[in-house]
């Protein structure tokens, strides 16, 4: 017997869209939107007047807002959701947008994703990202998200024996999948050595555990599975979000995924080994390493070992980050938190072309972000399969 | 040519007091007066126990460094010939965490569980907010 779900399962994605990845840009943000948009309808056979929700992830966005941008769009809506939580809202957005369909607030619910910076931005974002940051983090010189990642990362390495040979194991896998993704930003080869001894830029941290600022757009469409083009559904089995664990820890080695892990897994009536691939946020090598500890493929600690057993390019051992992911394609703001959702969709629709992965039935999607006083504060993740 | 300025706190009516008191050279820590738990950074109430009774102590300005970052590529310029950074997460004697420069060392005697003081005045008191050196009687 089939356990109880929180959700009905009849509600699920329906298209996904991703526009170029480009370093830099000359475009607004409102183009970029405008194009995952339309890219999403289009791949879901479905029109503009079929839309009465809309869910919008950007940092660059303000001062405007998910209803601002319906305005800019054209579009009525009876459901509006603006992102507060990072690399973690995307994945956020579209749990939030399932409830709402289930709810009878929407019937059909676009979710956007997008960012127009680049390097130079990306750092001036960090230090004014929050209160906490700008008078707390930013008068040390404080490096961004690096010099914290640096803190976490050296913490996990002396608590629990992880080394870098086995966090690069990511990063190197990914490339290998990149190498196929003509929408990569970094598609050269990369072995473990050119891991190992890359630029130093905030020890332990180097140059090839970090991402690269980027502009880009992400899109997925959310509704009943019954609108979705035949063979093409993608159903939500479950997920959670969860903000601010653990309280009060600057440097902490765990997330929010170890307290919904059990029920994310139990709703979804699936289990890590149940996953065809995982989709996990990868601002750094690290923090999948804590997402793949706190979500239960291996125990809190154990990570190294983990790393050590597996390969993570789209055909390897455990298929990780499909296209890339952050590491290899470039990180587009708040659309890094969509880059997996789109990826996972395109998996399980079986277009993912020169990187599919075989038998790609059910995966995971995992987010992460908002940082603020030393780590990000936001986690989500979501279980989706493709309809039989 | 002159050096540019470190960038500032933001100051307003919950932090006035700590950054004034770092001006002076000396590290100003919240307690809670009904969980009696030390708070970093300075808020208007406790973000255990909600209660509003903060009280700003004194702190000793001994703490030990739990891990740290050498911080090569600081966002800001004003940073850039003081590289590597020391950034390190410092828990405080006195129970509160906080990230602190590590200043007046060579990155390579940094360690975590290494103990960390205040340094000497004045020089410290340049730096915008509280930084530690390693103590110096281990």
């Amino acid at each position: 017997m089939a356990p109880a779900r929180r959700h009905s399962g009849d509600v699920g994605i329906l298209g996904y869209a991703e526009s170029a990845y480009e370093k830099k840009t000359t475009r607004t943000l409102i183009s970029m939107l405008a194009e995952v948009a339309r890219g999403a309808l289009a791949s879901a056979g479905l029109a503009r007047k079929d839309l009465d929700g809309i869910a919008v992830c950007s940092f660059m966005l303000p001062p405007d807002n998910a209803v601002t941008l319906a305005e800019q769009l054209g579009i009525p809506v009876s459901w509006a959701y603006l992102g507060t939580a990072g690399g973690a809202g995307p994945v956020a957005s579209v749990m939030n947008a399932v409830g709402a369909i289930e709810a009878g607030h929407a019937k059909m619910i676009l979710c956007l994703a997008a960012d127009n910076y680049d390097i130079a931005g990306h750092y001036r974002l960090m230090d004014f990202f929050n209160r906490a940051l700008i008078s707390y983090a930013t008068p040390n010189g404080f490096g961004g998200a690096n010099g914290l990642f640096g803190i976490v990362q050296r913490k996990h390495m002396e608590t629990y024996g992880t080394r870098r040979q086995e966090l690069g194991r990511i990063a190197v896998g990914q490339r290998a999948s990149a190498r196929q993704n003509e929408n990569a930003l970094l598609r050269g080869p990369m072995t473990i050595e050119d891991y190992l001894d890359a630029r130093v830029i905030a020890d332990p941290i180097r140059l090839y555990d970090c991402v690269l600022p980027c502009a880009g757009a992400d899109a997925v469409l959310v509704g009943t599975l019954d609108r979705a083009p035949a063979g093409k559904g993608i159903r939500v089995l479950a997920g959670y979000e969860q903000h601010n664990h653990p309280a009060g820890e600057i440097a902490p080695l765990h997330g929010g995924w170890e307290l919904f892990r059990d029920r994310l897994w139990a709703d979804a009536g699936r289990g890590p080994a149940d996953m065809d691939f995982v989709q996990a946020y990868d601002d750094y090598p690290i923090m999948v390493a804590i997402q793949l500890e706190d979500l239960g493929f291996c125990g809190k600690g154990q990570v190294g070992a983990f790393l050590a057993q597996h390969s993570f390019s789209f055909d390897g051992s455990f298929p990780l980050n499909t296209n890339g992911g952050q590491l290899s394609c470039g990180q587009a703001g708040a659309a890094g938190g969509m880059i997996g959702l789109v990826e996972a969709v395109r998996q399980l629709r079986g277009e993912a072309g020169p990187f599919q992965v075989a038998r790609a039935r059910c995966g995971l999607v995992s987010g992460y972000g908002m940082v603020g006083y030393g780590h990000g504060l936001s986690s989500s993740s979501i279980v989706l399969e493709r309809v039989q | 040519m002159t050096k540019a300025p470190y960038p500032a706190p933001r100051a307003d009516a919950d932090n006035a007091g700590f950054l004034d008191a770092w001006r002076h050279g000396r590290l100003l820590i919240q307690s809670c007066g009904s969980c009696g738990k030390s708070i970093f950074y300075p808020r208007p109430m406790c973000p255990y126990c909600w209660s509003d009774r903060i009280e700003s102590r004194e702190a000793s300005g001994k703490g030990r460094i739990v891990s740290y970052s050498l911080v090569h590529r600081p966002n800001d310029p004003a940073f850039n010939d003081e590289t590597p950074i020391v950034l390190a997460e410092v828990e405080l004697a006195e129970g509160a965490s906080l990230l602190a420069r590590i200043v007046d060392c060579r990155p390579e005697d940094v360690g975590s569980g290494r103990a960390v003081e205040l340094p000497p005045l004045p020089s410290c008191t340049r730096y915008p907010l509280p930084v530690f050196r390693l103590a110096r009687d281990e």
